[in-house]
Parts: C-alpha cells; sequence; structure tokens
C-alpha cells in the first residue's frame, strides 16, 4: 500500500518536471550523405559523410563533444595462431569470436577515453577496447590482441582514422571510409552529444550496403542457385576458350 | 582499372589480371599444359582467399583447354578411347578430391593442405622431369642422334587385366593404370586447382608409353572435363567460383596462348621439357620457403567456415 502510493507521488512529481521543460530544440541533429553504398563492378570503397549540427557550441569553451560510431553486420571470425611442426609453419590454436562486428568505425572531437567513464564506453561499446570480444576456443589475450591489431589492419576496424571536424562552432561533420572488402547488410551510425562525462544526446542513423548491377545478380544467383550457376560458369569458359580458338587461329 | 570480384568479395586490378592469364597463357601454350599449377599460386599471392583461387582456376583452366583441345582435335592427334579410361577415373577422383577440400576448410587447414600438395607434386614431377630431359640432351649429344624411346618394354603393368586395344597410341594394355593415373591426377586437380595436365603429361610418356604425337591432345581431352567437374562440384559444395576472375584471366589466357605455342614450335622435345621441369620446380620451391620462413605475423584472422 505504502508502496503504491510512493510510486504514484514519483509518477506525478515526474511528469510536472517533464511539463516544466520548454518545447525542446533538439540538442542535435545529424544525417547522412547517403543512405545506400552500392557495391557494383567498379566499386571500390566508399566513404560516406555524416554530418550535423548541435544546439550549443561544441568545444573546451562549453565542454561539448561530439561522437561518430559505426557498427556493421556481426561477422563471426576466427584468429589462429601459426606454430612451427618440424619446420613448418602450420595453422595452430585458434579462438573463435562469434560476436564481433564485421565493420566499427569511431570518430570524434577528443578520444573517448577522456569524454566518457569507462563502464559507460562499455555498455554503448564506444571505442575498440570497449567492445565485448569474447571467444570460444583459446582464451589467451594474445588472439584477441591480434584480432584487433589486423582487424585494424585491413580497415575494417577503424578507430579515429578521421576526424570529426567542426565549422563555425555548431557544424560537424565525418567521413566514415569502408574499403573494398566490405560485407553487405545493415549498417548502424550512432552520432553522440557529450557532456561532462555524459551522453547527453544520441542519435541513430541506418545505412544499407548491397551490391548492385552485376555484381549482384552474379553473387545471387551462386548463392541461389549453385547447379546453375556451376553450369554456367562450365558453359562460359568452355565459350571464352573456342573463342579464343577461333580468333587466335594459326593455321 | 579496378574491378570487383563478386564471389571473392575485394577488388583486384583488371590489368594485372589480364597480365597475370597472359603470362600463364602464354607458358602453357609453350608447354602444352594448362597451366593452373602456376595460376592458383599466383592469384593467392595477390591475395584471392585460396578457395576461390582454387576454384576459379579450375573454371579458367577448363576454358584455356577447351581452346588447346579443339586444337589438337583437327590435327587428329586425340586418342579419345584412352580418353575417356582416363576420365572416368578422374570424375571419381575428383569428386573425391572436392569433398577432401570441403573437409580440410572446415578443419581450418586448406592453406596448408594445397601448400603441401603443391610442394609435394610439383618438387616430384619437377625433378623427374629436369632428370629425364637432361639425360635425353646428354644422350643426344653422345650420340649425335635422339635415342629411341624405350617402346615396348614389358612390365608387371602389363600382366594386369581387362586388356583393350589403344588404336591411336598404338598400345594393348589393361585399363587399370590408366583408370589409376587418372583417378590420382582427379584427386590432386580438386584439391589443387589446377587441370593436372603436368602431371598427366609425364604419366602417359613414362607409365603408359605413349607415343608424344597424341599425349598431349589426349591429357587436353581429360583435362577439359576433369576441370569442369572441378568447377561444377566446387561451385556446389563450396560456391568459391568466381565468374569474373575467371573470364579475366581467360581473356588473356587465349591471346597468351597462341604466342606460346608459335613459340613452343621453335624448341627441341627434349629443351622444352627440361625449361617446364625447371619451371614447375622453382615454383615448389618458391612455395617451400613460404612454408618453412619466419612469418610476419604469427596470427591470422578469417570467417568462421
Amino acid at each position: 500500500m505504502r508502496r503504491a502510493a510512493l510510486a504514484l507521488l514519483a509518477a506525478l512529481w515526474a511528469g510536472t518536471a517533464a511539463a516544466q521543460v520548454p518545447p525542446p530544440t533538439p540538442a542535435l541533429t545529424a544525417d547522412l550523405s547517403t543512405d545506400r553504398v552500392e557495391i557494383s563492378t567498379g566499386f571500390t570503397g566508399a566513404s560516406v559523410l555524416v554530418f550535423g549540427a548541435t544546439e550549443n557550441l561544441i568545444g573546451p569553451a562549453s565542454g561539448e563533444d561530439v561522437l561518430v560510431v559505426a557498427t556493421g553486420p556481426s561477422q563471426p571470425t576466427v584468429v589462429r595462431r601459426k606454430v612451427n611442426v618440424l619446420g613448418f609453419w602450420v595453422n595452430g590454436p585458434a579462438a573463435t569470436f562469434p560476436e564481433v562486428p564485421g565493420f566499427y568505425a569511431i570518430a570524434a572531437t577528443r578520444p573517448v577515453w577522456e569524454l566518457l567513464p569507462e563502464d559507460t564506453r562499455r555498455a554503448s561499446r564506444l571505442g575498440l577496447d570497449a567492445l565485448p570480444l569474447r571467444a570460444t576456443g583459446s582464451q589467451a589475450p594474445a588472439f584477441r590482441a591480434a584480432l584487433l591489431d589486423l582487424k585494424q589492419q585491413d580497415r575494417r576496424w577503424q578507430e579515429y582514422a578521421a576526424p570529426v571536424t567542426v565549422a563555425g562552432g555548431r557544424l560537424f561533420s565525418a567521413r566514415v571510409a569502408f574499403p573494398d572488402t566490405v560485407q553487405t547488410g545493415d549498417y548502424r551510425i550512432e552520432v553522440l552529444l557529450l557532456r561532462e562525462r555524459r551522453i547527453v544526446a544520441r542519435q541513430e542513423l541506418f545505412l544499407r550496403v548491397e551490391r548492385v548491377g552485376t555484381a549482384a545478380s552474379i553473387a545471387h544467383v551462386a548463392r541461389t542457385a549453385p547447379l546453375l550457376y556451376g553450369v554456367g560458369c562450365v558453359l562460359l569458359a568452355a565459350l571464352a576458350g573456342w573463342l579464343g580458338s577461333v580468333l587466335f587461329r594459326r593455321s | 582499372m579496378q574491378v570487383y570480384l563478386p564471389i571473392a568479395e575485394m577488388s583486384v586490378d583488371a590489368l594485372l589480371l589480364l597480365g597475370i592469364g597472359f603470362g600463364v597463357g602464354w607458358l602453357s601454350g609453350l608447354f602444352g599444359v594448362g597451366g593452373g599449377f602456376l595460376l592458383t599460386p599466383l592469384l593467392i599471392l595477390i591475395g584471392i582467399p585460396s578457395p576461390v583461387a582454387v576454384a576459379s582456376g579450375a573454371n579458367q583452366t577448363l576454358g584455356a583447354s577447351v581452346s588447346g583441345l579443339i586444337a589438337q582435335w583437327r590435327r587428329d592427334n586425340v586418342d579419345a578411347r584412352m580418353g575417356v579410361v582416363l576420365l572416368a577415373g578422374g570424375i571419381v577422383g575428383s569428386a573425391l578430391g572436392v569433398q577432401l577440400f570441403a573437409l580440410l576448410r572446415r578443419a581450418g587447414q586448406v592453406d596448408l593442405a594445397v601448400a603441401v600438395f603443391y610442394v609435394v607434386v610439383l618438387g616430384t614431377v619437377g625433378l623427374l622431369m629436369v632428370r629425364e630431359s637432361v639425360r635425353a640432351i646428354l644422350r643426344r649429344r653422345r650420340t649425335g642422334s635422339a635415342a629411341a624411346a624405350r617402346a615396348h618394354e614389358h612390365t608387371w603393368l602389363h600382366g594386369l587385366p581387362f586388356k583393350i586395344r589403344f588404336r591411336k597410341s598404338r598400345l594393348y594394355i589393361s585399363i587399370v593404370p590408366p583408370l589409376l593415373i587418372g583417378f590420382g591426377i582427379g584427386v590432386l586437380s580438386a584439391v589443387m586447382g589446377v587441370g593436372g595436365g603436368f602431371m598427366l603429361v609425364p604419366a602417359m610418356i613414362y607409365l603408359l608409353g605413349m607415343p608424344t604425337s597424341v599425349v598431349i591432345g589426349t591429357s587436353l581431352f581429360q583435362v577439359v572435363f576433369v576441370s569442369a567437374n572441378v568447377t561444377l562440384l566446387q561451385a556446389l559444395q563450396v560456391g568459391s567460383v568466381d565468374i569474373v576472375l575467371t573470364l579475366l584471366l581467360l581473356a588473356g589466357g587465349v591471346a597468351g596462348a597462341q604466342f606460346g605455342a608459335a613459340m613452343g614450335t621453335k624448341l627441341r622435345g627434349e629443351e622444352t621439357r627440361a625449361l617446364l621441369g625447371l619451371l614447375v620446380l622453382s615454383v615448389a620451391l618458391g612455395l617451400l620457403w613460404d612454408l618453412v620462413r619466419a612469418p610476419e605475423n604469427l596470427f591470422a584472422i578469417g570467417p568462421v567456415p
């Protein structure tokens, strides 16, 4: 009984508190230059512009910072360590990371570890060191380090690779660069506004990476009708060989 | 000019692929082999994932061999009966080889297996070819003429049952040895992504005693069908044939093969075999070096198979 009354009081208080706040001008607005990245036959990677504006000035004067995080679909990854067996280097122990993002990029006006306490970073997965990288198989920390290292080498994971630039104190923009090995699927881009070691506003944007045109049809047929695709490959190669023998006939 | 490979899921320089195709085609025209044993390692070297390199290499070999087979067929240099017997073994062998490949892929050892197969097979074939051809060259120097082949030497091979007559090869032998040879080469071609011409040609000459004139045409006959089978099975079971990659390689390859073939007619048989042997041997040594030297990075990442 007492507990219910307390809950009612709390609800009433919350309601009046909300009513006192003036109709909000958004603290943060952001958008993407495109919501689709198309992989066509000439694809060599793509870069997407994330841009927006804040209500207050960004920078050390106001203590506000902007953070942009792009996360791709989950891509289970195996890390293998080579071992020397009788003089030959062979794949030895392995660690499987069942849930790691295939793509991850973070950019900010200041490095995130200066802006947020560790538990917030871990909860919102901000920063490569805050990603929950759980492994099955070998648990040695070297596998985790190798995963971080190799993913960054092939640019699938990026930490402050590109800056968040600020113009006129309020307009910000950042580029997210996708390498040519980018996975298809849905990507989530989060834009966060930070003040006094807290997240004060966030906006989620979505981006789709998909194959289009010939590349799309080839991959689609290869996956859904492998027999048809195989026969097609055999016939096309034979045709190309026959064409070659006709074109370059020397007798 | 960059082009995106839809199955390999990466983009590569189209001119580089055309160039590789041309170079390998040139060598294969010169030596009368498919060139897959050079192509697959080269593709892996430029960063194509091994499953895609093996499967697309087989597909490219198919196209290149069709081109050569047509030329040989016109000259009546194909022993179709021998080809069919080799093929019967080859189809079974390549079906088994694709299963083996899928198994290795799941075990995470496919890179190692492909490399070891290459080193062992290429090393053996290369050594045998160099040894034989150097002997032949020395013998010619000494006697002043090419020594007669050791034709019709009777070995235990001739005591086997199920003998049939191969008219074009001028042979009357059991079908067991060609079946076994076809089978073994079928397994190897599935795992290595090669047609097997470089193994089949010496096997037909030295093991079966076929006359050199029909060997290349007959080997191409077998290679066309085995590589077609490998392509089909790889597409079905592993899903790693990249047709864009194949066609780019073929475009360079069929042109290169013609230049190579024109040059090949100027070389003597033993010299050609010695050069091919050296080439095969150097590929084997290069791959062996890759296996034994300390890797730059002990760790490698890949998708979960």
